[in-house]
């Protein structure tokens, strides 16, 4: 089975190596290599998952006296079903961009860009130690800009590349020195052994939890992913929505025995106030995929809320009590990645048939010219509204649970999100697929071919079957055995009271029409929301334009003005004025010499007289 | 190992057969350069091979030169010389490579060339600090020359200033060392000696000269508020030079501050700890802010590479084993690194497009103009970033992870500067390269024909990456030669506060 871990490993390595080097003008190559590549990743990841055992190996990588890094595999049930979702979205992603990329020019290098991708995603999935999680980690990074990236002809995908970069170096920065410090009090950074024995510090899970914070997206680090929406739709879907973004809430579940009380709550609530914040702002855009990227955030705050919830209340963290924040988590992690990578499909093929068009109130009436992605984009929107039977509904009601159970606030929290939730998703819903055209690009839209509509299928029929674990046989046990159950029908009866409240007034309020209904019906709500979306983009530009730059123009004007001139100018001019003067007293004349050598004498007599 | 000598006496050999075959051909001087930065190379690597870690410095000569003042000379190595003495070879070589289109006379350019290499081989091999200060400014003459004659914006200043600075490091070191000599009564130059010297004198006479010592060679490592001369002097340089600059001279003072300086004065090191991490620190982060607003490419460049080595500074200040291997691997990994972005941005782009101004470059589609150097420069933004698999991520690990063990603090002060770093390495990646698409008109009537890259900078930057790639993704190899030398007793006694 290592054989197997290695091989998932190492295989995305290959194709992105054989693509960089040989295929990057050779598109078609490229693209079946890395589509091979990943049909190849998701049977190796059902055949690991199948066989079930736990195993984990490791070798030294450097080793600095009495300190050593290693690389190692752990593998258990967690992994296996954090590289299934992984192998599966991937899979999806890749015969979809067959045919979404097919006119690109620089397919080789998008094909190359995946590849790398899925290599440091499944390097993540599988370290068995936090410094390799780390290295993943940046890779991760550093294929999510590049694949952002894919346009940089357009400034603002090059800004956003840009973004998305430094604001997830920020949350490394955190990462980075929580992983030293972890280092540093517990002498060790493997994952078994600190389950084994560590030191509770409220500090270390804070620390790594900003991680978190920034590739998974929670306030205030949450800017960059909207921005990276500029990036090709099917990136959008496996990066931005299904995998790298649920890498935050992976990695907190890989290192649960680290959490403290303190550090859950603040975990609870950082994930809380995102699921509420970015389902605000989710409300007011207009461009397709902006919905879809805010709502994930949102769902990703459910999902750090759910760890976060797991043990708020009990006095020492232990294992039994958090599991139910991991079970929690990870289901609704796993429902989501199909439902959440179904929608952004869907949207990429419906942005394909409108000829690029992205906003949703120059769509409309697609349910007639796009049926099969019309139906499976409906699944999508019933999965992540909570309807019952599909997949979120079960995993959202696992965590209103949870909340309920713990923290009221919460609970009344995330039980408005879920009103918001259905609210957005069905505006969303009406204006691009009911009604009639509002735009050439919309009345001429089309069905892609086979390579579009096979994934959406596949991904729909998951997103109805994900959220029943007794489907799954034993795969997984160790995961989905850790999820809260309900006794009774509360939570499903107010669970679906808030959707159909949502549904219901999002029903009445948006019709299929060019002009967002909520801002002529009450502007004062909808500049409002805006508002509260513009905010924090604000505060960093005012940062970075004004704080930043300043501070940086400044130190530059030092530097340049007194360190290079005033001191080091004005130290040579010193010298050089010295100098001057010196040259001054020889004049090469005879006379001027002796006048010299007299004074000189008068003043070694006067000095031998004792006069001084 | 006992080859290893000829590195210096090949270099200057070399150098005096450029000179006087440069006089009829320079193509030949070319040949001679490029051969003799190989052979001294090769020889580096041959020796490497035979080398068995061990924390003790091996003799390799070891002569009477000066005998009435106890002069010796003494060159011997360790593993420390050893990876400085690879990264030598490799500077070396992809700096000719990077040189192949010098066309004014030619032969004195790598005459000069090769003397500053042979000075350089010559220091990382002394084990005397005469001879080793007698090289060391063997290194530093050539440059002025290199840099006033082939050199571009402001040269003469550039040059001027570069020397000053050196001089004025090397003669607070050789204040020092004087000093240790006569007052301490030591009975020659050696290292041992001198550190024997040094104990027999007073507290606040120790603090001093330790003072002296480091701030001297520290000047030419870069260190905050004494690095002015680097980039002003990177940007007057011809770009081999730079690459020289900043991939082995600025080492050179690093190197002073390892071997010499914290070893004669053991237990200075714990005084003046505060004081170095902080200013290690305050230019880490200051020079990456100021690089973030430069407009000329190369002082982009620039101050990167003041950036990056105050990370070797704090490495060497932090007094453990980790922290100060690491700042060695950082010397390797800077030297490749700072010597790929030079390559770059003044051979590849600045003697094509004729400009660094970086608002112009964002004026020319350069992606698609040099598909070639807009890669190189990406892979090297990535590896100046510190990104996992190149040879600056184990190297900054190690020294933050040893600097937290001294001082948490600081250490966060340095990741802060990581941050800093990928801030100005993605601007210059998107102004320079992707500033802006041919398809747009303005930009299309500027669309040069520039002259494709040449095979030798090719060459020069395969070299290079794969330096850089090979030690990031196998780091062993060059800590395993670190490691032990840092048991030495004499390392140790620093190490480990100064209790031998």
């Amino acid at each position: 089975m290592l054989q197997h871990a290695i091989l998932v490993l190492l295989l995305p390595l290959a194709s992105a190596a054989i693509i960089a080097l040989f295929l990057r003008r050779a598109g078609g190559a490229a693209a079946g290599l890395a589509t091979a590549v990943a049909a190849a990743i998701a049977a190796i990841a059902i055949i690991l998952a199948i066989h079930g055992e736990p195993f984990s190996a490791s070798m030294e990588w450097l080793r600095l006296g009495d300190f050593s890094l290693s690389l190692g595999i752990k593998f258990d049930d967690l992994a296996a079903l954090m590289l299934c979702i992984v192998g599966i979205v991937g899979l999806c992603v890749h015969v979809f961009s067959l045919g979404y990329m097919h006119d690109d020019p620089c397919r080789g290098r998008y094909f190359g860009g995946l590849s790398i991708f899925m290599f440091s995603m499944i390097g993540i999935v599988l370290a068995d130690n936090l410094f390799m999680m780390f290295i993943f980690w940046e890779l991760v990074g550093f294929s999510s800009y590049t694949l952002i990236n894919h346009f940089h002809e357009k400034q603002s995908a090059a800004d956003a590349a840009k973004k998305a970069f430094i604001v997830n170096r920020v949350g490394d920065f955190g990462f980075l020195l929580g992983i030293v410090a972890c280092y540093w009090l517990n002498g060790t950074v493997n994952l078994t052994e600190l389950g084994d024995k560590h030191v509770f510090s409220t500090m270390i899970p804070l620390l790594l939890f900003c991680g978190a914070v920034g590739k998974s997206a929670q306030l205030p680090l949450h800017v960059w992913l909207p921005d990276a929406m500029e990036g090709p739709t099917p990136v959008s879907a496996l990066i931005h929505a299904a995998t790298m973004v649920a890498a935050g809430i992976y990695m907190l579940c890989r290192i649960n025995v680290l959490m403290t009380p303190d550090a859950l709550t603040v975990i609870m609530w950082v994930g809380t106030a995102t699921a509420l914040y970015a389902a605000l702002c989710a409300i007011t855009q207009r461009d397709i995929k902006k919905v879809l990227a805010y709502s994930t955030l949102s769902q990703l705050g459910y999902m750090v809320a759910a760890f976060g919830l797991g043990s708020t209340h009990a006095e020492e963290a232990g294992a039994a009590v958090l599991a139910a924040g991991v079970g929690a988590a990870m289901f609704h992690l796993t429902t989501h990645a199909f439902f959440k990578a179904l929608m952004f499909l869907g949207s990429g093929s419906v942005i394909h048939g409108c000829h690029h068009e992205q906003d949703i109130f120059k769509m409309g009436g697609l349910k007639a010219k796009m049926p099969l992605t019309f139906i499976t984009f409906t699944i999508g929107v019933l999965a992540i509204i909570g309807m019952p039977f599909l997949a979120g509904f079960f995993s959202k009601d696992a965590i209103l649970h949870l909340a309920l159970e713990n923290n009221h606030a919460v609970f009344a929290v995330l039980g408005f999100t879920v009103i918001l939730t259905a609210f957005y998703m069905v505006r969303l819903w009406i204006l691009v697929f009911l009604g009639t055209p509002r735009s050439e690009e919309s009345a001429h839209a089309h069905e892609g071919g086979w390579s579009m509509t096979l994934p959406l299928v596949l991904l729909a029929v998951l997103s109805v079957l994900a959220g029943y674990t007794s489907l799954y046989g034993h795969l997984f046990d160790g995961v989905w055995s850790l999820i809260p159950h309900e006794e009774g029908l509360l939570i499903p009866l107010i669970g679906d009271a808030l959707m159909l409240v949502g549904l219901t007034a999002a029903w009445v309020l948006y019709k299929p029409a060019a002009d967002d209904a909520l801002a002529q019906k009450s502007p004062g709500l909808f500049g409002a929301l805006g508002a509260l979306k513009a905010s924090f983009d604000k505060l960093y530009d005012y940062y970075v334009a004004k704080v930043q730059q300043r501070f940086a123009m400044l130190l530059n004007f030092l530097e340049q003005v007194i360190l290079s001139g005033l001191i080091v100018r004005g130290g040579a001019g010193l010298a050089g004025l010295f100098g001057l003067g010196a040259r001054a007293a020889h004049v090469g004349s005879l006379h001027a010499y002796v006048y010299w050598f007299l004074a000189g004498v008068a003043l070694l007599w006067a000095y031998a007289a004792g006069v001084f | 190992m006992n080859l290893l000598p000829w590195t210096i006496y090949l270099s200057f050999a070399g150098a005096l057969l450029a000179l006087v075959a440069g006089a009829r051909s320079a193509a030949a001087a070319r040949g001679i350069a490029l051969v003799t930065a190989l052979a001294s190379w090769g020889v580096v690597l041959v020796a490497a091979t035979g080398f068995t870690p061990a924390p003790k410095m091996v003799t390799l000569v070891d002569a009477p030169w000066i005998e009435s003042l106890g002069i010796h000379y003494h060159l011997a190595a360790d593993g420390i010389s050893l990876v400085l003495l690879v990264l030598t070879g490799l500077a070396a070589t992809a700096g000719v490579l990077f040189s192949w289109n010098i066309k004014e006379r030619t032969g004195e350019f790598f005459a000069y060339f090769l003397t500053l290499i042979g000075g350089v081989y010559g220091v990382f091999l002394s084990a005397d600090a005469f001879l080793f200060f007698v090289f060391y400014e063997i290194a530093i003459v050539p440059k002025y020359f290199l840099i006033a004659n082939w050199g571009s914006t402001n040269r003469e200043y550039g040059a001027m200033k570069l020397v000053l600075y050196s001089f004025a490091g090397s003669a607070l070191v050789l204040a020092a060392l004087l000093w240790i000599y006569a007052a301490g009564g030591a009975s020659g130059f050696g290292l041992g000696e001198l550190t024997a010297a040094a104990a027999t004198l007073g507290r606040p006479e120790q603090l001093a000269v330790f003072a002296l010592l480091f701030l001297g060679f520290a000047v030419l490592a870069g260190m905050f508020p004494f690095h002015t001369w680097a980039p002003t002097g990177h940007v007057a340089a011809p770009t081999a030079v730079s690459m020289l600059l900043a991939g082995v001279v600025m080492k050179l003072g690093a190197y002073g501050c390892l071997r010499v300086a914290l070893p004669l004065v053991p237990d200075a090191l714990a005084f003046w700890q505060p004081a170095i991490l902080a200013l290690a620190v305050i230019g880490i982060v200051y020079a990456g802010l100021i690089a973030l607003v430069q407009d000329d490419f190369k002082f982009v460049i620039g101050y990167s590479s003041v950036s990056h080595m105050g990370f070797v500074l704090l490495g060497l200040g932090a007094g453990n084993v980790r922290a100060a291997s690491g700042a060695v691997l950082q010397m390797f990994s800077h030297g490749v690194i700072a010597g790929l972005l030079f390559a770059v941005v003044g051979r590849m782009v600045y003697e094509r497009t004729h400009t660094r101004k970086l608002a112009d470059l964002r004026q020319l589609p350069l992606h698609k103009l040099l598909p070639f150097a807009a890669v190189v420069f990406v892979i090297a933004g990535l590896a100046s970033m510190g990104l996992p698999g190149f040879s600056g991520f184990p190297a900054e690990l190690a020294i933050l992870i040893g600097a937290w063990q001294t001082s948490p603090f600081w250490a966060l002060g340095a990741a802060l500067g990581v941050l800093v770093a990928a801030a100005f390495t993605l601007r210059a990646i998107q102004v320079s390269f992707f500033g802006k698409d041919d398809r747009d008109p303005v930009a299309a009537d500027a669309h040069h024909h520039y002259e494709p890259i040449s095979v030798p900078e090719k060459a020069g930057a395969f070299l290079l990456i794969a330096a850089s790639l090979v030690v990031g993704l196998k780091p062993d190899l060059l800590f395993d030669w670190i490691t032990p030398a840092l048991q030495s007793p004499a390392f140790q006694a620093v190490l480990k506060g100064g209790t031998p």
